[in-house]
């Protein structure tokens, strides 16, 4: 199981003279069960990547913390970089190498051992139907192609937790598609998926729950039953717009 | 830890020797740059002396009245030179000298009245020889004649003294290197040093270049170009610890710029024969320089810290900065500098003042000079690697500092 506890993060910027704190993240808590897939949703400059990179330990909480089932990302980094997959979608991987050739590395640097790297390689590969282009270069494929590479090797290790940055961002409804389709296939395998998006389309076929984030505040938290309840909307991407856009009824 | 930099090492060198476009830059343009330089610009030496030997120059003799026999005489000194000699009166002169102006002339002659008056009083005259040094030919044509004229002059001078009845052999006082033996040459250059001073002093100034160009060019790529791409991210969160990363990062790095140290090292040496060519006039002193092997080992133990040194600064850049663009713009002032440095090595003689020998960088690059002088002193070379070692280890200190630091790392 994935917490979030008390979450938050200040950015200190220092433009020239003036000295400013920006709240990305405000005291944001929730949680993950194997099998389920959450969704981050909020507008730009919500804080959804500041709350992913929190969650992956790229990044410390200025206060509050993150567990997976008795580690916590403040004491047991490491542990914790075992157990989870991150990706973002602005990534551009180098385009001199084959996807083949970076799944090793990734494999590599992962401690993995060599038949073990050969397993992940062959699932993955064939999930992601990716046979065709794995000894191309990069350079050459198509974005898609990229996409899936990119996906494929943040999971070489075969992680409890995959936390996917907007993972859907720019490619055509084809790919879209082969993406959120092997997220389901890995929440059916038992594993946490935590993704961010803004494409409540995408969200609402694919989420088991939600987490509305707005202003680095969490503003609704539930499944999308729960959410459409307390509402007087229909569907997700009203009650998201009644958060965002003037004249909403939360603004 | 050291196999997990391994791994990183092994891709970034992977990345830097399989790609011929790179290759070509950082090991065969170092490699060739100079010889190509060099031999294109002693062809078009040589060209150009060729084509000035077959160029007749136009020179005109403008005199005053009387004293043919005498300005026979000068006449007769141009008639070897490659040259179309006329004679003009001196009313002409204005429009001659226009003539040497706009270049329809290259070289102006102007004669007094009765030079004949002046030979026999044995008294001097005055000859005044204009020439335009903007042209192509001009001043070598005043040259020429400048030298025929000369000879003019002591042939009358010879004339005098024999009419006082004193022997001619009064005219030599002395006589220089007439009377060297078979087989001795006047240059006792050792053999080969001539090459090695050459080398010597053009070096340092290339070794850093190199240095610095191939650590730019691998090192802004490899940790802030990772930034740009957002890779910098995966690799994060993987197992292995920041240290092996850019411990794995540095020595690839090191690797591309010692790689264009030695090319350009192996560039000069192959240059320094056509510079030699064109610098002296005698084929004599063109014997091959080798470096022994207490100098390749000194010359190893110069560079190899340095590379580390510029290295680790290039990646210290490159860690902090957002993009390569931006590593670029800060790392560009530290390239002057260190360009500055390179020619101010070039340029102090044997002995450089003691603050180039305190100050890191600088150090070696004095230091290498001297390897190739072959009057390099241990206790300096020793000193030289400390400087480099320590700098190298502070530098190295602080980007990993930064590479702990998420507002380094993540900053926007
Ligand atoms: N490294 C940083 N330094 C300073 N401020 C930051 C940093 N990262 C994010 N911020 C600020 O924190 C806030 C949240 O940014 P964040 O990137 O988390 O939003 P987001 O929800 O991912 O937006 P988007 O949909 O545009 O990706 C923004 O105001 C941003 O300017
Ligand atoms: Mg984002």
């Amino acid at each position: 199981m994935l917490r979030v506890e008390n979450l938050s993060k200040e950015f200190r910027n220092s433009r020239g003279r003036q000295r400013n704190v920006v709240k990305a993240v405000s005291n944001l808590s929730f949680q993950c069960q194997p099998g389920e897939i959450y969704g981050l949703l909020g507008p730009n400059g919500a804080g959804k990547t500041t709350t992913l990179r929190c969650l992956s330990t790229l990044i410390k909480p200025t206060s509050g913390n993150v567990w997976i089932d008795q580690y916590n990302v403040l004491e047991h980094g490491q542990i914790f970089r075992s157990k989870i997959g991150f990706l973002t979608s602005d990534m551009k991987l180098d385009g001199y190498f084959t996807p083949d050739y970076m799944m090793n590395w990734f494999g590599q640097l992962n401690k993995m051992e060599d038949c073990r790297i050969e397993q992940q390689k062959e699932k993955l590969f064939n999930d992601l139907q990716m046979t065709d282009f794995i000894h191309k270069k990069i350079d050459q494929l198509s974005t898609g192609m990229k996409q899936k590479t990119a996906v494929a090797i943040s999971l070489i290790h075969d992680p409890e937790v995959i936390i996917f940055d907007e993972p859907t961002s720019g490619l055509d409804v084809i790919t879209s598609k082969a993406v959120t389709d092997f997220l389901v296939s890995r929440a059916d395998s038992g594993k946490i998926v935590i993704i961010s998006t803004h494409n409540m389309t995408i969200a609402e076929k694919l989420c088991h729950r939600f987490g509305i984030l707005v202003d680095g505040e969490l503003k609704e938290e539930g499944t999308l039953s729960d959410i459409i309840e307390g509402s007087s909307w229909d569907n997700l991407e009203d009650v998201f717009f009644s958060y965002i856009l003037p004249g909403g009824n939360h603004v | 830890m050291f196999k997990d930099s391994l791994i990183i090492l092994r891709k970034e060198l992977r990345r830097i020797f399989t790609d011929r476009r790179l290759l070509f830059m950082l090991v065969v343009l170092p490699l060739v740059m100079l010889p190509l330089m060099y031999s294109f610009m002693g062809r078009a030496n040589k060209a150009r002396m060729v084509e000035i030997n077959s160029y007749s120059s136009r020179i005109t003799i403008c005199s005053g009245e009387g004293g043919e026999e005498v300005r026979g005489w000068f006449f007769e000194s141009l008639s070897a030179l490659n040259a179309h000699v006329e004679t003009a009166g001196t009313y002409e002169l204005d429009s001659l000298k226009q003539r040497v102006i706009d270049k329809d002339l290259e070289v102006l002659v102007v004669m007094p009245d009765s030079m004949d008056d002046h030979i026999r009083a044995g008294s001097a005259f005055d000859l005044s020889i204009f020439y335009n040094s903007t042209g192509d030919y001009s001043k070598f044509a005043f040259d020429q004649v400048d030298i025929a004229f000369a000879a003019v002059g002591e042939a009358i001078i010879r004339q005098r003294i024999m009419e006082s009845g004193m022997s001619e052999d009064v005219l030599t006082a002395f006589t220089i290197n007439k009377q060297l033996a078979a087989g001795e040459f006047a240059d006792l250059a050792e053999e080969g040093s001539m090459m090695g001073k050459l080398i010597g002093v053009m070096l340092p100034f290339f070794i850093v270049i190199y240095l610095f160009a191939n650590s730019m060019k691998v090192g802004l790529d490899s940790v802030a170009g990772e930034k740009e791409r957002g890779t910098l991210a995966m690799l994060l969160v993987n197992q292995v610890s920041r240290l092996s990363i850019v411990l794995g990062k540095m020595i690839s790095v090191m690797v591309a710029a010692i790689v264009g140290a030695v090319s350009s090292a192996i560039g000069l040496r192959i240059a320094s024969r056509y510079l030699i060519s064109m610098t002296s006039d005698s084929g004599a002193s063109i014997s091959e320089y080798t470096m022994g092997s207490t100098a390749v080992l000194q010359f190893a133990i110069v560079v190899i810290p340095l590379a580390i040194l510029i290295s680790s600064l290039v990646l210290l850049v490159s860690t902090f900065a957002r993009n390569v663009k931006e590593g670029q713009g800060m790392i560009m002032p530290v390239y002057i500098a260190v360009m500055v440095m390179g020619v101010t090595t070039m340029q102090t003689g044997d002995i450089p003042p003691e603050w180039m020998r305190m100050t890191p960088i600088f150090n070696s690059l004095v230091v290498l000079k001297d390897i190739f002088m072959q009057d390099a002193v241990w206790g300096n070379i020793v000193f030289s690697l400390a400087t480099s070692l320590v700098v190298s280890a502070v530098l190295i200190f602080i980007t990993l500092r930064m590479f702990n630091d998420e507002r380094v790392l993540f900053r926007i």
